[in-house]
């Protein structure tokens, strides 16, 4: 804890960076949960396995050199567990980026990377608080409780000396008989119902929203390795974006503009690539479309991509000829790709890949991203979240009509940038007043019905 | 002072204080009886009748349907890009590609809305020289009829056991086999506007000696055939109607139907509009007729004349400016009239324009006599660009039956026409057709005449065709496809070719025919040109424009007609006591839009009928309190029509400036394969007779009509719907007072107070003059607008007036002087919105749901009276009454001026409806749009087995960025904001100023006569503004202080009063 405290100080080592450093370097062969083996060991209490700090930066940094050049002891014992694979040399690690990665790795492992680390960047505020407040409104309510009781109590007694005085004999309830009486019991109800009647109107409200949902795509696509590792822009694939109501998901053209060249996946080889390559009829043994594709039968089909994705085999592992493995991985992946591109209505491997989609609006909604993109300037992340980061793509926003209402509000207008917004003379002049310091889209009719229902 | 609100009327029964319907109108809505009953599922219907365990069953269904819905998971939506996505598509952005809609002789140029690759609306084309970006509501329609279920999926072979799917190859071999054995062989079509399609035509004739046999579905063969005699030119002459100060028509409907309606409707427009009020002049129309048409009730002054007396008329106004021409008896006020008439064309030589709808070849004759000698043949009367719009004569069909009869025609191959129906000799068309071996039809959905044939070769419906038209010599537009072949289709004249062998046809080319029209007009239109020097440069531009002007060759020629043995040959006025006129309908053309629900529910313009036929009977004030109609017959009557020797039973209308001894009837109804075509009507094209020169006479006098027989169950006319401003006589005191305000006046009762909102009885709805008193009648206008707003402004309640001094304020000015009431605009608006059809019989229970309606208003003479028409739709009032009613605020107010109606929040109360003074809120009483969850209250159409709509195939017709109503929620015109957001955000992403030409309502764009303007209120300097400052101008209702944002201009006629005597 100590030791996590003296390194947040430090301006550039946070557990935060040390999450982006794994994503990018370790998280291909060390596993995230970080207790559990992978292509990489778990690296869950990696720190109390080596020694010094120094020898495992090094060995993070080289650690071939550490085995066949050193022979460090630690080193010696990693190679003969996970031979013939080593670990790929990352030189360029600054000893920032390596402590951050440290910091991420424990605080995971300890499970403390998260609300305790929050409790640090507040300055280290007690951690017993929030219970403490719980527990003064718990006394609050139950005094109030006792008064209350007290109170109907006194009052009770007061009807009852009345009723004395005025000569009635009036029996005093018990408590059995006040908390069945018509009161408490319809309070009872009237909370029940008011309960239900909340719980069934927030439910409804949610009815048909989906933030967070996450999909299984038919081809695992990482917007991670694209957006963020090679960082493409969002708007070369998406290209409706700017000039549609549609942010287009892009045909699979588009992605022959580059795959074309690409063959094998830096994640997962000929396995998700050759569904592009089955989509479009193009035969990356030959680099040529074929004619006619949608008319070759099936087993010729299986075939062709067969042979490719053998023969990559064969290259990778530097077979001569094909083992049972490298057969059985042939087979996997051809029906991997024919159950990933066809369904009930899609018989056929050849055709436009049919993606989930992840972004729904009802019917009645007019959305327009070319509206947004290129008049608002309204960088696609304020909606859609960190994509880059995503292997699988979620719903980052909860798309309500409050989340849309809220956003209209605060946005400001590019107003003087565009020429046509010098019909809203009144706001111009506002403006140079200073009457307003500000045009939002509200102010300009963006919260009217009209404007996304019609 | 005089009063031009008073003589104001819908109809009969409003025009006498019908205490019936004036109960009608207190209400805003008919009395529904009963909601779900007789919903074509009487099962349903009896199970619906409703107790109190039913109510606990639907309501346990309900709730536990609720629950159901609520635990399922949302379901998992699928987004499917291209594999190879097209350059020229971005998904969410609409294309737009320049075409012609054809339909026979009937062409207008058009540009194609498409998203996502599917045509979804028709816009006009503004290039065009003749329609200058005007459409029909026919053409507005057409994209539906893309969608229609009905259309040929496959070519079809005709077997023993009826109709069997074929393939194209089997197609080919079948008819080549016939075509080799054949002895004639004859293709027999309507009026073929495409020069590319009449050179394979030539091709595939001249291969087998055959010939082709073109007609019209109504015949104008009279006009071709006095031109040859006359001029020596066999062609429809190029009309200017716009540089006739007098125009006299002899019953040609040029404003609905006759020949080239939107190109002469705008011409009209042109000449009718007002340009300096101090000094107004506008031309003079008179319209000679029975029956009142589009034309008639648009015109100045009507002459009526019994359909035989036509002749009789024609030849006397010949005789009265020719001379030497002896005219048989006539009536004795047309006599009058014609009088008159005569001598304001004399007096307006060379700028006056005689036309005729007669299909009597003397007659016209005898019309371009009449144009001759006032000097319009190079004027008002061109052979420069002349039409040739149509083509046919019905004396070839009536050859080809006897060369059929006499054995000589093996093959005879249908394209796109139905004579089984429309032809006159239909019967003995149909026995010869008996003996024909080899009948091939090209119809895109079936028909009369392709249910005899026995190979069907579909054709292209023309969004999905290639090909050119000249409407008018040297005036060209371009057909291109703006979808792909939806169904197992070829186009025609690719079939003829392929039939034909043809050298010039590539059958292994990508698109044939496509090849074979760009060789066509490399030969043709590019080598007389000499702007372009490469061919693709000149196709492209000629694509991209969607017209090109050629040279229109043709001078004028001289009239060389024969006047004395014209006047022999006119046809002779009949003494039979009732006589009948068929016309052509605005909707229904004769028959080819059967199948098309947008065009069957638009109501008639005049009858205000939707859904058929109606005997139009005349009607006769009874000298004390009633109008009577022909044989007592009032409004939905049926009789039983004896024409000949057929009887049809038919549902009458009453019809103001119906000729007294006349009835009218429409043709092209009563269609057995069009949507349920049985029930449409009746088809009356069998008691056509043929006059002693070869020509259909679209009239009869043998006619005899029976007293009412019975009443129609579903009366479908809108005349008294949604009415406004009907006044009513109170009981007790006797006052005229509105009778839709009778609760107000009964408030009065309680509190003494008389008067408030200005004056009751005078509603401002309509305003009128004639051209002569004009300068009186504004000032009157401008009075009682000045006391309207004084009045209005004691108020205390300030509107939304504030808050638009900045952004936008959208308005729109309609103008009554150019609206002929065509109706092309509340087509526009169906297409543009998603407005559901809503069948027969809901439309008798005043159910329609159109936003934008077109009101009739008689006015003047009762006895012939003239017509305005009124365009209405939500006035998106700054004062609205409905916005402060709703409980759920669904419908209010935007910054913009827009009266917003949010159908995800609508509970369905209709207060809105309730307190809408212009009564244009639509409420969804049943599932229209066959949208909801669970299949119920589904209306049929009309006794269709699959609810209309409810299939993949017509919903492709849908506008996607306009939400599908569903049930239970009110509904009205929104000023087509989906458009207003897109001009916006084209604004925006250009970072300019928002221009006059960013935004249009689908009404306006559709106008012929640009009667619509749309605007920014804030756009000082915009047309709108500079329209709304005409002193003709005014609010409808100004006095109930709603603050209206559509602005008229006041009905203004040029009516010779003095024919009225």
């Amino acid at each position: 804890m100590l030791v996590m405290f003296s390194f947040s100080l430090h301006a550039e080592v946070s557990p935060e960076a040390g999450k982006t450093v794994f994503k990018n370097y370790c998280a291909s062969c060390h596993n995230k949960n970080m207790v559990s083996d992978m292509t990489g060991p778990a690296l869950a209490g990696l720190s109390e396995r080596w020694d010094s700090e120094e020898d495992l930066y090094a060995w993070i940094r080289n650690s071939q050199a550490m085995i066949f050049e050193i022979g460090h002891p630690r080193a010696l014992e990693l190679w003969n567990q996970y031979k013939p694979s080593v670990m790929t040399p990352f030189p360029n690690l600054t000893d920032d980026e390596i402590a951050s990665t440290l910091l991420y790795i424990n605080g995971v492992a300890e499970g403390t990377f998260g609300a305790k680390l929050v409790d640090v960047t507040n300055g280290g505020g007690s951690p017993t608080e929030e219970s403490s407040n719980g527990w003064l409104y718990a006394l609050l309510l139950g005094i109030l409780g006792l008064l209350a009781v007290l109170l109907a109590k006194i009052i009770n007694n007061l009807d009852v000396l009345a009723a004395a005085k005025e000569g009635k004999d009036i029996q005093q309830r018990t408590v059995m008989q006040s908390l069945t009486s018509k009161g408490v019991v319809g309070f009872l109800i009237f909370g029940l119902v008011v309960l239900a009647g909340y719980t069934t109107v927030t439910n409804a409200t949610n009815l048909g929203r989906q933030q967070g949902y996450q999909p299984d795509q038919p081809i695992k696509f990482s917007h991670e390795t694209h957006a963020g590792i090679n960082k493409i822009d969002c708007q070369y694939c998406h290209d409706g974006a700017r000039r549609s109501k549609h942010s287009v998901i892009p045909a699979a053209n588009t992605c022959m503009n580059c795959h074309k060249a690409i063959k094998v996946g830096s994640e997962y080889g000929t396995a998700e690539l050759t569904k592009i390559y089955a989509s479009i009829g193009f035969n990356p043994s030959t680099d040529k479309y074929m004619k006619n594709y949608e008319d070759i039968s099936t087993e010729e089909y299986k075939e062709i991509f067969s042979k490719w994705i053998e023969d990559q085999y064969l290259v990778e592992t530097g077979l001569a000829e094909i083992d049972g493995e490298g057969k059985n991985i042939v087979r996997l992946q051809w029906d991997e790709i024919v159950s990933s591109l066809t369904n009930e209505q899609k018989k056929k491997v050849q055709g436009p890949i049919e993606w989930t989609r992840v972004h729904n609006l009802p019917d009645h909604v007019y959305f327009n991203h070319a509206q947004h993109v290129t008049v608002g300037g309204v960088a696609c992340e304020d909606c859609h979240g960190a994509v880059d980061k995503m292997e699988v793509v979620q719903q980052h926003s909860p798309l309500s009509m409050g989340w849309c209402i809220n956003c209209h509000r605060k946005t400001e207008v590019k107003f003087k940038e565009n020429e046509y917004y010098e019909s809203y003379s009144q706001y111009h002049e506002d403006l140079k007043s200073g009457a307003k310091d500000k045009i939002t889209v509200a102010d300009i009719g963006g919260l009217e019905c009209q404007k996304c229902h019609y | 002072m005089k009063d031009n609100t008073s003589n104001i009327w819908i109809g009969g029964m409003d025009l006498t204080n019908d205490p019936e319907f004036i109960e009608i109108s207190q209400k805003e809505f008919a009395e529904p009886t009963n909601l779900v009953e007789d919903l074509g599922n009487e099962e349903v219907a009896a199970s619906m009748g409703g107790n109190r365990r039913d109510f606990l069953k639907f309501l346990g269904f309900g709730l536990g349907a609720a629950t159901v819905a609520a635990g399922c998971d949302i379901p998992v939506k699928r987004a499917i890009p291209y594999v190879v996505k097209p350059d020229s598509i971005v998904p969410g952005v609409a294309s737009y590609y320049s075409s012609t809609y054809v339909s026979g002789g009937e062409s207008l140029p058009i540009l194609v809305k498409t998203r996502e690759g599917r045509p979804i609306k028709i816009e006009g084309n503004v290039s065009s020289n003749i329609t200058n970006g005007g459409t029909s509501a026919r053409a507005q329609a057409s994209v539906l009829s893309l969608y229609d279920t009905s259309r040929f999926t496959t070519p079809k072979i005709k077997s023993s056991g009826g109709w069997a799917a074929s393939n194209w190859a089997d197609i080919d071999k079948a008819v080549s086999a016939a075509l080799a054995l054949a002895k004639g062989v004859r293709v027999v079509t309507n009026t073929v506007l495409s020069p590319t399609a009449k050179a394979a035509m030539s091709e595939f004739t001249d291969k087998f000696g055959g010939s082709v046999v073109t007609y019209d579905p109504v015949s104008s063969a009279a006009i071709l055939d006095a031109n040859e005699q006359s001029f020596g030119d066999r062609v429809i002459p190029n009309y200017s109607f716009d540089k006739a100060d007098v125009i006299v028509s002899f019953g040609a409907d040029f404003l609905g139907t006759w020949i080239s309606p939107v190109e002469y409707a705008a011409q009209w427009a042109k000449g009718r509009k007002i340009k300096d009020i101090k000094n107004p002049t506008m031309s003079r129309h008179i319209q000679v007729e029975s029956g009142m048409s589009l034309t008639g009730s648009n015109a100045d002054n009507r002459i009526m004349v019994r359909p035989s007396e036509m002749g009789a008329a024609i030849a006397y106004l010949a005789n009265k400016i020719v001379g030497g021409v002896s005219a048989p008896a006539l009536n004795a006020d047309a006599k009058t009239a014609l009088d008159k008439i005569a001598t304001e064309l004399s007096a307006a030589r060379g700028k006056s324009l005689v036309v005729s709808g007669s299909n009597n070849v003397s007659e016209q004759i005898l019309v371009n006599a009449i144009n001759n000698t006032l000097g319009n043949l190079g004027t008002t009367v061109n052979f420069t660009h002349a039409s040739l719009q149509r083509q046919g004569s019905e004396k070839e069909l009536t050859q080809l039956v006897s060369d059929i009869n006499s054995g000589n025609v093996d093959v005879v191959i249908f394209n796109q026409c139905n004579p089984v129906y429309d032809f006159a000799g239909a019967e003995k068309l149909k026995t010869a057709l008996a003996n024909v071996k080899t009948k091939v039809s090209f119809a895109v959905s079936n028909d009369e005449t392709t249910d005899m044939c026995d190979i069907i070769a579909p054709t292209n419906h023309s969004l999905e065709s290639w090909g050119d038209v000249e409407a008018k010599r040297g005036q060209f537009s371009i057909i291109q496809p703006t979808i792909s072949n939806l169904f197992d289709t070829r186009q025609y004249e690719q079939s003829l070719l392929t039939w034909a062998g043809s050298e010039n046809l590539d059958t292994k080319a990508d698109q044939p025919y496509f090849d074979y029209v760009k060789a066509n007009w490399k030969k043709t239109a590019f080598a007389s040109q000499s702007k372009f020097s490469s061919f693709q440069s000149f196709w492209d531009s000629v694509l991209q424009d969607g017209v090109y002007e050629g040279s229109g060759s043709g001078s004028t020629p001289s009239f060389s007609g024969n006047v004395s043995s014209a006047a022999s040959g006119i046809s002779k006025p009949s003494s039979s006591e009732v006589e009948i006129a068929f016309y052509e309908s605005v909707t229904q053309g004769n028959g080819q839009f059967a199948n098309n629900p947008w065009l069957l529910e638009m109501p008639d313009p005049i009858t205000r009928t939707s859904w058929g036929n109606y005997l139009a009977v005349p009607v006769n004030f009874d000298g004390v309190r009633t109008f009577v109609g022909y044989n007592d017959l009032v409004d939905g009557d049926l009789v039983d029509v004896t024409i000949g020797a057929k009887t049809v039973r038919v549902p009458v209308v009453q019809q103001f400036g119906q000729m007294p001894g006349t009835v009218s009837l429409a043709l092209g109804f009563g269609r057995e394969f069009g949507l349920k075509g049985d029930s449409v009507g009746v088809n009356v094209n069998d008691v056509l007779t043929v006059g002693s020169d070869g020509n259909t006479n679209y009239y009869n006098t043998n006619a005899a009509i029976t007293n009412k027989v019975g009443e129609e169950e579903s009366f479908s006319c809108v005349q008294y719907h949604h009415t406004m401003g009907v006044k009513a006589e109170e009981k007790g005191t006797g006052d005229i007072i509105n009778a839709d305000e009778a609760a107000t006046v009964f408030f009065d009762y309680f509190t003494g107070v008389k008067g408030f909102q200005g004056s009751l009885t005078e509603r401002s709805i309509i305003y009128n003059s004639t051209i002569k008193d004009l300068k009186e009648n504004v000032e009157v206008l401008v009075g009682k607008r000045a006391h309207a707003q004084h009045l209005n402004a004691q108020q205390i309640y300030n509107g939304f007036d504030d808050s638009y001094e900045m952004g936008h304020h959208w308005g729109m000015n309609v103008d009554l002087n150019s609206c002929t009431g065509c109706g092309a605009c509340t087509i526009a608006c169906m297409s543009e919105n998603n407005v559901p059809v809503v069948g027969k019989r809901e439309v008798s229970r005043h159910h329609e749901m159109t936003w934008l309606r077109i009101d009739r208003y008689y006015y003047g003479d009762a006895k012939n009276p003239n017509v305005v028409y009124q365009p209405m739709m939500c006035q998106h009032c700054d004062n609205a009454p409905c916005e402060n009613v709703c409980p759920v605020n669904a419908t209010n107010h935007s910054t913009e001026g827009l009266n917003q109606m949010t159908y995800n929040r609508c509970i369905g109360t209709r207060y809105c409806a309730n307190n809408c003074p212009y009564k244009v809120r639509r409420f969804n009483w049943l599932d229209y749009t066959t949208a909801d969850l669970f299949p119920a209250n589904q209306p049929s159409l009309a006794g269709e087995e699959v609810p209309y709509g409810a299939d993949n195939l017509t919903r492709m017709v849908l506008n996607p960025d306009v939400t599908v109503r569903a049930r239970g929620v009110i509904e009205k015109c929104s000023f087509c904001v989906q458009r207003l957001q897109s001009g916006k955000l084209t604004a925006k992403i250009e970072g300019r100023r928002l221009r006059d030409n960013d935004v249009s309502s689908a009404c306006m764009t559709a106008c012929p006569t640009g009667a619509i303007t749309f605007g920014d209120l804030n756009n000082k300097k915009g047309e709108l503004v500079k329209k709304n400052t005409s002193p003709l101008s005014y609010l409808v209702l100004e006095e109930v202080n709603v603050r209206p944002s559509v602005t008229y201009t006041m009905k203004v006629n040029n009516r010779d009063t003095s024919f009225d005597a």
